[in-house]
């Protein structure tokens, strides 16, 4: 599948890679591949964002996504569903922060704080993608695929990223980029929405 | 008012959609509590044996899970 990346699209998966370890995260997942995303210029996903407005909102898109960190990465469909069981994230979240610190629950598992030792050069080397990553990748391949497009371009992997529920399509939906917007810049008006 | 609170509302628990991700919310959430706590015993000084007494596992899961540090 990787040979059918375009030069962005690769560049889009190590800046991923590079986003995840630089926040020392224990997996690659797709918040990091919309923080590469955000990343590229001159590419057909940076042209499709910036017809879009979103070139002049990459910091608000960047603090949404730090937010939603801090809640646990938990999206707000996710929240709501909580709160409709009667549990409330607020409560607990200004609790465990009351305790631990701000950010104590959005960071990661696996003692970070603690751990950065010798071993975490090897680690960082090995980084594996979250499923949710993976099946980004796979989504875009069937969506390049749907499109008859020969490659896989960064423009297939944000196009991916929207048509999946979680916190990165809330985000860019929040400002103003979603399945049926980005296809419309990218494939013209008139198709059928999202099946 | 978001679209899954009105839902919600509508139809309580019904709605499998709406319990189904309350569940997996739950979940991540369980872990990410559970990484906290694990992490705040660690820092004052619990052995694995006895965070895995509170958590009712075995010391191997939690060391497994949490340790290399």
């Amino acid at each position: 599948m990787f040979e059918r990346f375009t030069k962005d699209a690769r560049a889009v998966v190590l800046g991923a890679v590079e986003h995840a370890e630089r926040m020392g995260a224990e997996t690659v997942e797709e918040q990091h591949m919309l923080l590469a995303l955000l990343d590229r210029e001159g590419s057909r996903g940076s042209f499709a964002l910036a017809s879009l407005g979103l070139d002049r909102q990459k910091e608000s898109v960047k603090e949404a996504l730090a937010e939603a960190r801090r809640r646990g990465g938990l999206s707000r469909a996710e929240v709501d569903a909580l709160s409709g069981l009667g549990v409330d994230l607020s409560e607990i979240l200004s609790r465990v922060e009351e305790a631990h610190g701000v950010g104590a629950l959005g960071a990661d598992g696996k003692d970070k704080g603690r751990g950065k030792g010798w071993w975490s050069g090897f680690i960082g080397g090995h980084r594996p993608f979250a499923r949710g990553a993976k099946g980004l990748l796979t989504e875009s391949l069937r969506i390049a695929t749907a499109h008859k497009d020969r490659h896989i371009g960064d423009e297939h992997l944000l196009i991916a990223l929207t048509s999946r529920p979680g916190v990165p399509a809330e985000v860019l939906a929040d400002h103003g980029v979603t399945y049926a917007s980005l296809r419309r810049v990218l494939y013209g008006g008139g198709e059928a929405k999202a099946g | 008012m978001t679209e899954a609170t009105d839902l919600a509302e509508r139809a309580g628990d019904r709605d499998p959609r709406i319990g189904l991700r309350a569940v997996s919310a739950l979940r991540r959430l369980l872990e990410q509590l559970e990484a906290v706590q694990v992490r705040s015993a660690r820092n004052q000084g619990w052995s694995w044996q006895e965070i895995a007494a509170e958590l009712g596992v075995s010391r191997q899961a939690v060391h497994k899970k949490y340790g290399r540090q």
